[in-house]
């Protein structure tokens, strides 16, 4: 209502009418936009961290655009998206726009052509007339027309259907296809009185759109009535030029009452004043977004027309409002037309300012609890366009939605702009905020069959009982700061045996909530146990003993987020390796069998100590450079990676080297294309080129292998070798084909001749041959990826199944 | 594996006589050069005849051959005196097993070699062989690895089974040629030695015969088909070699091991650190602030700011 009431020129009649008719609930009204956030719209790392529990919960965001606007402003607000989706049973509710006329159809210079949102018959009132559609028969003869106030004032009569008589044209149109529908708050099918009826052809004709109105009843045999809305048009001068102003926020002007025994002059001095007035207003309004390219376009509409219809107002006026709604400003309405009979039209747009920020803290009922977090940890996740004084944009909305949902501190997050009241044309933001628990715990368990053979049924020594638990204590102090535990082992009778643990404390805001630089700082214990592949045999040794390689460490570091995927991390990681054979017992050398039978046991060293077990401290620096970004699904753009372990003579054998790596990766987009849902993405080239290198003490666990899945396809993890100097470049090509894309690639990798300076050369040792190219195609299926690839160096391919991506 | 004492060299009395003059004459110029100690090494691969061209040399069936098996799994050490000179031969294991260069043989040798002294490398393989595969170049490049390359200043291609009857089509000095043409170039190939360098200082062929059916001359010599003596020949030569100036191979600790690779360029870490920082980190900083510069905005957010003009 508030921004609707001052507007309302025949104020005296209105007055009257709208507080009868109660605002509809905010909760039925239909015209949220609920926006539920996709859980793959989150950033890749949130998906990628290994904190699966938090995508249990279901975050339903409601973005809830204007609902409570519309409500406000009693249902006539945003009449599109009310209408279609109205509750069943109450056919006569929902909005209407209100017209309301200024000044009086005879008025001279200025005339004021207002849309007054009023809110037409509302629901409680239909229920309660209409009483579970009971109805009265006219009890008339069939096919006669009667005036409205012929009618009975006691009965209920059912409208079958409405027609429209355009009174200038002579022709009839059926009810609901004809633009003026939705200026009738009556429906076909709706039962109503006699009061009801005179009612809406009281609003009708003050609403400004015509300049002549009646209703008329028709007898039908079944008893019900056919309703004409016999009309015609306002019109006014041609007008040649268009104008658009911002009068979000600026006080409605008051318009005098003109009294009707005002003479001539004193009309003229009305009209004269009122004119100025409205100049002033034109001139104190702010400019507006509407782009010039849509001006035209109305424009083109004026001249097009020649006469100024109301039909002509109310497509200008969807037109605006749909440039404004496609654009995300969702709160932007078309409030007023001003100006009219003279040379320009002046549209007045309310477009949505927003006056103020809330965060609210509920609890799990939705009542506004007493936060934990600080304020500062959202405040810098918001854009800054939902700010006070900018123009709320549904965008900036989700935007928030997702930067907040980023932070993985709240199980649900909505944003709903509101009008405020105290400020018209004013949106007040609401971010609504359920905070998760801050400490949580979870156990899960599993069983694992070992050797289950064929026949063999599985027995209770077979089966091994596993588990994971997992602790956090996240956000604490309300700064986002977390602790997180996590202890696996697959065999829960013997965890000695394998048992994973990892504790992390996370430390974000390192230079304070409200600095813009983003630095977090982690700190954790880990340990980790992987299979060596550079204790791997080439393809003509069959079997090789594998070498395990355990890491036991502490690791801290700070990582400075420049965008959200471009990132600069330093550290210092302290770890003991341990080389294993299969039993699990420490082992020095890397084993390999003889033709004879026997084994080899002097293979390459598997640590640089030579006893086994290292222990070395070196500083780590990891900066990533990521601009990549989806267009239509397919990745375009360029990552860079460089990573550096540099040595730092600390621990056994005093290891001081210098390991480096640069990855680079391009994703050349090789067409262009139109974006948008549903579009077909373009074809894309991937380059990557991957150097790696290490200068001065390498122990074989550090030695770069390869082969693989993610160094050249077609062979198997350190297939190829193990070098101290690597180099591989791969080039993809993706092709989209329907809703996934077809790729073909080729892929070399070297050791540059480098196998020979790694300790005992696990290259030749394993009879590899230190380089090799593979070729072939795929088709990623989902979250697989089906290819076949062709190992260059035997010349035969095979297909493998792999998830995830290659680059 | 101690050496046995170095034993009086016997064996040259059952040579030919004159043979046994021309090694006396040989060994007289070696000591003229101050030359007492000659440590031969004898390597290959199994079944070319290197013990037989061993027992062939000392006169001595030092060294038990098969026809059918390679006997020697283990390097043997055989010391010859003479008139104050001593002659050590070092008979090896085939250097092959199952296709591939047996390291596990390779190792033995290099640490039955340690702290000896190898004057001369006898690269021992067939004269009657046709073909010369990847796996002559695999040894070739392990020797190469194992010693360094200078040991082919000091090598000599032995090629035995010189009493061959060449293919048809192909007279003996021509198939010669080839065959050892072919044998230098995997050499030189194995050894990664440059074409240039390999001219100047070329390994000598030489042929051998150890077969008891091999023609003897007048003097009782074993004889080639081109007639030439061919133990003389091969003392003859060896001599060359020990002469021609380079330096004897000295097998250490050091040798055997190899260049440790981890040592190779720590001196420049500081150097290539301060590289990576100034150069590569600070160009993808440059970089990412590039991106963040040139992101593009989506409109609303432009509008925002007011670089819309109205435009869009």
């Amino acid at each position: 209502m508030a921004f609707s009431a001052q507007h309302q020129t025949l104020g005296t009649q209105l007055a009257g009418a709208v507080p009868t008719r109660p605002r509809r609930p905010p909760v039925s009204s239909s015209s949220i936009i609920s926006a539920s956030l996709p859980e793959s719209g989150v950033s890749p790392h949130q998906t990628s961290s290994s904190r699966p529990l938090h995508w249990i919960r279901k975050k339903t965001l409601a973005l809830s655009s204007a609902s409570a606007f519309a409500a406000a402003a009693g249902g006539g607000f945003l009449f599109h998206l009310s209408s279609g989706t109205r509750p069943p049973g109450n056919p006569g509710g929902g909005g209407g726009w209100g017209w309301g006329s200024g000044g009086g159809g005879d008025g001279g210079g200025f005339w004021s052509f207002i849309f007054s949102p009023l809110s037409a018959i509302a629901e409680e009132d239909q229920t309660a007339a209409g009483g579970g559609q009971e109805w009265d028969s006219h009890g008339l003869p069939a096919n006669i027309v009667v005036q409205l106030n012929k009618l009975s004032g006691f009965k209920k009569y059912k409208i079958s259907e409405i027609l429209f008589f355009d009174r200038r044209k002579w022709t009839t149109v059926s009810g609901t296809e004809d633009s003026f529908f939705e200026m009738v708050s009556l429906r076909p099918g709706g039962v109503y009185t006699k009061a009801q009826l005179l009612k809406e052809l009281e609003t009708l004709a003050s609403c400004g759109m015509f300049e002549k109105v009646d209703l008329e009843a028709k007898t039908k045999p079944d008893g019900t009535l056919s309703l004409t809305v016999s009309f015609t048009e306002s019109t006014w001068q041609s007008a040649d030029s268009f104008r658009c102003i911002n009068v979000g926020l600026m006080p409605q002007t008051k318009q005098m009452e003109m009294d009707p025994d005002m003479t001539d002059r004193e009309k003229l001095e009305y009209f004269r004043s009122q004119e100025k007035d409205y100049k002033r207003r034109i001139e104190r309004s702010r400019p507006c977004l509407l782009p010039f390219p849509v001006q035209r376009e109305v424009l083109q509409m004026l001249r097009e027309q020649g006469k100024l219809s109301a039909r002509l107002l109310q497509r200008i006026r969807d037109r605006v409002q749909k440039w404004y709604h496609d654009e995300g400003y969702a709160c932007a309405q078309v409030v007023n037309f001003g100006n009219l009979n003279t040379r320009e039209v002046v549209c007045e747009v309310v477009e949505g300012d927003i006056t103020k920020l809330d965060v609210q803290f509920q609890d799990k009922l939705g009542n506004i609890c007493r936060r934990n977090t600080q304020l500062g940890v959202i405040r810098r996740e918001l854009p800054k366009q939902l700010r006070q004084g900018h123009v709320f944009n549904i965008e900036a909305g989700k935007q928030a939605l997702r930067n907040i949902n980023s932070l993985a501190l709240f199980s649900n997050i909505e944003v709903n702009p509101r009008p405020d009241e105290k400020n018209e044309g004013g949106i007040i933001v609401e971010i609504k905020l359920k905070e998760l628990d801050q400490k949580s715990a979870d156990v899960s368990t599993e069983w694992s069959v070992l050797y289950l053979v064929a026949k063999d049924l599985p027995t209770l020594a077979s089966l091994q009982p596993g588990g994971t638990v997992t602790f956090e204590h996240r956000n604490i102090k309300g700064l986002n700061r977390s602790i997180l535990g996590l202890l696996t082992s697959s065999n829960l009778l013997n965890p000695q045996d394998d048992l994973t643990f990892k504790l992390e404390y996370v430390h974000p805001y390192l230079d304070g909530v409200y600095n813009p630089r983003n630095r977090t700082f982690r700190a954790s214990c880990f340990n980790s146990r992987k299979l060596s592949p550079v204790f791997t045999g080439g393809s003509a040794l069959e079997e090789v003993p594998p070498i395990w390689v355990d890491r036991v460490g502490f690791k801290a570091n700070v990582t400075e987020s420049f965008t959200r995927q471009s990132k600069f991390t330093y550290g210092l990681v302290l770890e003991e390796i341990t080389t294993r054979d299969e039993t699990s017992s420490i082992c020095t050398h890397g084993t390999r069998a003889l033709p004879s039978g026997g084994l080899s046991m002097d293979g390459p060293p598997t640590t640089l100590s030579g006893t086994g077990v290292d222990r070395m401290a070196f500083a780590q620096g990891n900066i990533t450079r990521d601009n990549t970004k989806f267009v239509n699904g397919a990745i375009v753009g360029e990552r860079n990676v460089f990573q550096l372990d540099q040595g730092l003579g600390i621990g056994s054998k005093f290891p001081f080297f210098n390991r480096h790596q640069l990855t680079i990766t391009r994703f050349f987009q090789l067409k262009e294309v139109e974006e948008g849902a549903g579009k077909p993405p373009p074809p894309v080239l991937v380059l990557h080129g991957h150097y790696g290198g290490c200068v001065g003490d390498l122990p074989s666990y550090d030695a770069f292998t390869l082969g693989g899945p993610y160094s050249v396809r077609g062979y198997n993890m350190g297939e190829l070798g193990a070098c101290r100097n690597i180099l591989e470049v791969a080039a993809e090509l993706r092709i989209p084909v329907k809703n996934t894309h077809v790729y073909a690639f080729v892929e070399h990798g070297n050791d540059l001749g480098s196998s020979k300076d790694v300790k005992g050369n696990p290259t030749e040792f394993f009879r590899r041959v230190g380089h090799g190219s593979s070729y072939g195609a795929g088709v990623k299926l989902g979250l697989v990826r089906m290819e076949y690839a062709v190992d260059h160096n035997a010349g035969s391919g095979a297909v493998f199944f792999r998830f995830g991506e290659r680059f | 594996m101690a050496s046995p004492a170095a034993r009086e060299w016997l064996g040259i009395q059952s040579l030919p006589g004159a043979t046994q003059t021309k090694l006396h004459e040989l060994l007289s110029k070696l000591k003229q050069e101050n030359v007492s100690t000659v440590t031969i090494l004898v390597m290959g691969k199994g079944g070319v005849g290197k013990s037989s061209t061993v027992n062939s040399i000392l006169g001595e069936r030092v060294a038990s051959v098969s026809a059918f098996q390679s006997e020697g799994l283990r390097p043997m050490m055989f010391s010859r005196t003479r008139a104050g000179f001593t002659l050590n031969i070092v008979d090896t294991p085939g250097l092959v097993e199952g296709g591939y260069v047996n390291e596990q043989a390779l190792d033995i040798i290099k640490r039955f070699l340690l702290n000896k002294t190898i004057d001369v490398l006898l690269y021992v393989d067939r004269l009657d062989s046709y073909r010369v595969d990847n796996l002559d170049r695999l040894v070739i490049k392990s020797i190469t690895d194992s010693f360094g390359k200078e040991i082919w200043k000091r090598g000599l291609l032995v090629l035995t089974h010189a009493q061959v009857s060449p293919p048809d089509g192909l007279d003996y000095a021509d198939f010669y040629a080839r065959r050892s043409e072919a044998l230098l170039k995997f050499i030189r190939l194995g050894a990664r030695i440059k074409k240039q360098e390999f001219q100047d200082s070329a390994v000598p062929v030489v042929l051998a015969e150890n077969s008891g059916r091999c023609k003897t001359n007048d003097s009782g010599e074993k004889v080639l088909p081109d007639g030439t003596a061919w133990i003389p020949n091969l003392v003859k030569e060896i001599t060359d070699v020990i002469l021609n100036g380079s330096s004897p191979i000295t097998v250490d600790q050091k040798l055997i091991d190899g260049p440790n690779p981890n040592d190779q360029g720590k001196f420049f870490i500081p150097l290539i650190l301060a590289f990576q920082y100034f150069f590569v980190a600070k160009w993808i900083k440059r970089a990412i602030k590039n991106d963040i510069k040139n992101e593009s905005k989506p409109l609303w957010e432009l509008r925002d700011m007011g670089l819309a003009n109205r435009e869009f």
